[in-house]
C-alpha cells in the first residue's frame, strides 16, 4: 500500500469546511473538476500544487469570492454564498490600503469584527494587534514605509483583527526572502496554536517544504484541470524545529515522494495529451 | 597592513564631495574648461530659456519699425504698464475667482461623486454612459453665447460654463479611475464586509485619487479658459473683459500686461493644486 495514500475521512456532518465534487470552470474551460476535501475545525491545511493548478482559485472558492460552477461549498454546515467575516483572507500581494496608516487599516477590520465599539478603544486594540506580529512602535506608519515581510506581518494582524474562525492564506510568503518567509511562517504557527479554540487554515503554497513544516495534512493538486491527486496527512509531531525536521531522514524521503508524485501526474498528462493528438492525426 | 592601507585611501577618496571630484575629472581632459561652463549651466536651463525670450522680444519691439509697431509695446513698457494697472488687475482677479472658484468646486464635487457612482454601479454606467458619450466631447466655450442669453446675470452665466467646461474632465477621470480599480482592493474590501458608501469613500475613492487630481488639473485650466471667454464675451469685470477692454482702447501695453498677469494668475492656482496633490497622495510611489 502506498504510504502516501491517507485520504481523510473526517465527515462529522456540519461541521468544519467541506467541498463535495466542486467544478469550477472559467469562460467554458475547466479549472477545477470534481474537487472533494473535508477540513476539521482547527486542521492546518496545506493546498500544494505547480503554478497554474487551480489552488488559488479553490481558495477563493472557499473565501466566497468566485462562484462555483457545480457542487457543494459548506463551513459548519452553512452553504458558502459570498465574503463573510468568519473566513479571514491573507492574499499573496501585501493587501493593505496603502493611504491608511497601519493602524487605520487594521481599525477599519476591528469596525467591523466589534462594530459596538467606539474608535479609540479600536485603535488601542489595533496597537495590540500590531503587537501581536511584533510591529508595536509603527502604529502611525503607513505600508509604503514598511518592507514586503513586514507588511504581510500587519496583513495577518488585520485579518486576525477580523476574529475568523477560518484563515485562508494564498501563498502569503512567495515574494518574502527565506529568512523573513521562516519568520512569518513560524508567526502563522504561533498564532494558530496559541488561539483558543484554534483556527482553521487552509495555506496555499507551492514549497513542498513550507507544506510540510506548517501543516497537519498535505493536498496535492494536479493541474489541466486541477484536481485532487493525493492527501497526505504530516507525521511529525509538534512544536516541530524547523532544523531538525528538515535534517530528518523521513522528512527528505517525504519531501522526495511528493515530488515524485508531482512528476508522474505531469508525465500521465503529457502522455494523455500526445496520445489525443496523435490519435486525432490518424483520423 | 596593506589591505588596510588600500581601505582607507578607498575611504578618504571617498569622503570627497562627488562635486568636486567631477569637477577634477572634468578639468582632467583637454576640454575641460568648456565641459566645466556647461556643467555649471546646468538645471538653470528654464531660465536662461525666458532671458532669452525677453532679450529677443526687446530687440524686436525696439529695433524694427513696422507699420503696426504700436501694437507690439517693448518689454520695460509693459512692466510699466502692469504696475500702473496693477490695482485694477487685482480687482479683476478678485471678480474672476468669484465665478471661477465656486464653478470650478462645484464641478469637482458633482465630477467625482457621479465619476465613483459610474465607475463602480453597472446600471448607473448603463444609464449615464451614451449620454456622457453625446455630452462630453461637445466643446464647452460653445454654451457660452446661449448660457449669457439663458441664465439672468452673468456671474450664474459664467459660473454655469466654468461648471461645463471643468466637470467632464473630473467626471471622466473619475470614472476611469473607479473602474480600474485594482482587483485586490476589491477583493480586500470584500473580505472586510464593507458596506457601499464606506467602499465608495474609504476605498475607490483614495485609490482613484490620482486619476482624480489629472482630471482636476486639467479641469482647471479648461475653467479658466471657460471663463475669459466668457468674459470676453460680456462681462463688467475679471481678467478677460480687462484684456478685452483695452483692445478696444487699443492700450496695447496695458492688454498685454493683462495677458502676462492672467498667466501668472493660472500659474500661481495650478502650483497651489499641485501642493494640495502632493499631500494627498504621499503614499503613491
Amino acid at each position: 500500500m502506498n504510504a502516501l495514500d491517507t485520504r481523510s475521512t473526517n465527515s462529522v456532518p456540519g461541521s468544519g469546511l467541506k467541498v463535495e465534487s466542486l467544478r469550477f470552470a472559467y469562460n467554458g474551460t475547466p479549472v477545477l473538476l470534481d474537487i472533494n476535501l473535508a477540513i476539521a475545525e482547527g486542521e492546518f491545511v496545506c493546498l500544494l500544487g505547480p503554478s497554474g493548478c487551480g489552488k488559488t482559485t479553490l481558495l477563493r472558492l472557499l473565501a466566497g469570492l468566485e462562484t462555483l460552477s457545480s457542487g457543494n461549498l459548506s463551513w459548519k454546515g452553512q452553504t458558502i454564498t459570498g465574503p463573510s467575516l468568519e473566513r479571514g483572507v491573507v492574499f499573496q500581494d501585501y493587501s493593505l490600503f496603502p493611504w491608511m496608516s497601519l493602524a487605520n487599516n487594521i481599525t477599519l477590520a476591528l469596525a467591523k469584527s466589534h462594530p459596538e465599539t467606539d474608535k479609540k478603544w479600536r485603535l488601542n486594540l489595533a496597537e495590540e494587534f500590531l503587537e501581536m506580529v511584533g510591529l508595536a512602535t509603527a502604529a502611525r506608519k503607513h505600508p509604503f514605509e514598511l518592507s514586503g515581510g513586514m507588511q504581510q506581518r500587519v496583513a495577518i494582524a488585520r485579518t486576525l483583527a477580523l476574529g475568523s474562525p477560518v484563515l485562508l492564506m494564498d501563498e502569503p510568503f512567495g515574494a518574502l526572502d527565506p529568512v523573513n518567509r521562516a519568520r512569518l511562517q513560524d508567526l502563522v504557527l504561533d498564532v494558530w496554536s496559541n488561539a483558543s479554540p484554534r483556527k482553521t487554515v487552509v495555506f496555499v503554497t507551492h514549497d513542498i517544504e513550507e507544506s510540510l513544516y506548517l501543516a497537519d495534512r498535505v493536498v496535492m493538486l494536479g493541474s489541466s484541470p486541477g484536481r485532487i491527486i493525493q492527501e497526505l496527512r504530516v507525521p511529525f509531531a509538534r512544536p516541530r524545529l524547523r532544523r531538525t525536521l528538515t535534517s530528518l531522514p523521513e522528512f527528505q524521503a517525504l519531501q522526495e515522494q511528493i515530488a515524485e508524485r508531482f512528476r508522474q501526474d505531469t508525465l500521465q498528462r503529457i502522455e494523455a495529451e500526445s496520445f489525443v493528438n496523435g490519435d486525432a492525426e490518424g483520423i | 597592513m596593506k589591505a588596510i592601507m588600500a581601505e582607507s585611501r578607498i575611504t578618504s577618496s571617498a569622503n570627497v564631495p562627488t562635486a568636486t571630484r567631477l569637477q577634477v575629472k572634468q578639468t582632467a581632459k583637454p576640454s575641460g574648461v568648456r565641459r566645466n561652463f556647461w556643467l555649471r549651466l546646468q538645471g538653470k536651463e528654464g531660465a536662461l530659456f525666458l532671458l532669452g525670450i525677453v532679450l529677443l522680444w526687446q530687440f524686436v519691439s525696439t529695433s524694427i519699425h513696422f507699420a503696426g509697431s504700436y501694437l507690439f509695446p517693448s518689454p520695460v513698457v509693459t512692466l510699466k504698464a502692469l504696475w500702473v494697472s496693477l490695482p485694477e488687475l487685482l480687482k479683476g482677479t478678485w471678480s474672476s475667482l468669484i465665478v471661477l472658484v465656486p464653478g470650478y468646486m462645484l464641478a469637482v464635487v458633482t465630477g467625482i461623486v457621479w465619476g465613483l457612482l459610474v465607475g463602480t454601479i453597472p446600471w448607473v454606467s448603463r444609464m449615464f454612459s451614451p449620454f456622457a458619450r453625446f455630452a462630453s466631447p461637445v466643446p464647452p466655450t460653445i454654451y457660452i453665447p446661449y448660457a449669457i442669453a439663458l441664465l439672468p446675470t452673468f456671474r450664474t452665466a459664467a459660473g454655469f460654463v466654468v461648471f461645463v467646461g471643468a466637470f467632464w474632465p473630473v467626471f471622466l477621470n473619475t470614472a476611469a479611475g473607479a473602474v480600474s480599480l485594482p482587483q485586490r482592493y476589491r477583493d480586500n474590501a470584500r473580505i472586510l464586509g464593507l458596506k457601499r458608501t464606506e467602499y465608495l469613500w474609504r476605498i475607490v475613492f483614495p485609490a482613484s485619487l490620482p486619476h482624480i487630481f489629472s482630471g482636476m488639473s486639467v479641469g482647471l485650466v479648461f475653467s479658466f479658459i471657460m471663463l475669459t471667454v466668457a468674459e470676453l464675451f460680456g462681462a463688467s469685470a475679471g481678467l478677460g473683459r480687462f484684456v478685452q477692454l483695452y483692445a478696444d482702447y487699443a492700450d496695447y501695453p496695458r492688454m498685454v500686461a493683462g495677458i502676462l498677469y492672467t498667466g501668472a494668475v493660472v500659474l500661481v492656482t495650478m502650483e497651489l493644486l499641485e501642493q494640495i496633490k502632493r499631500r494627498a497622495l504621499f503614499w503613491v510611489k
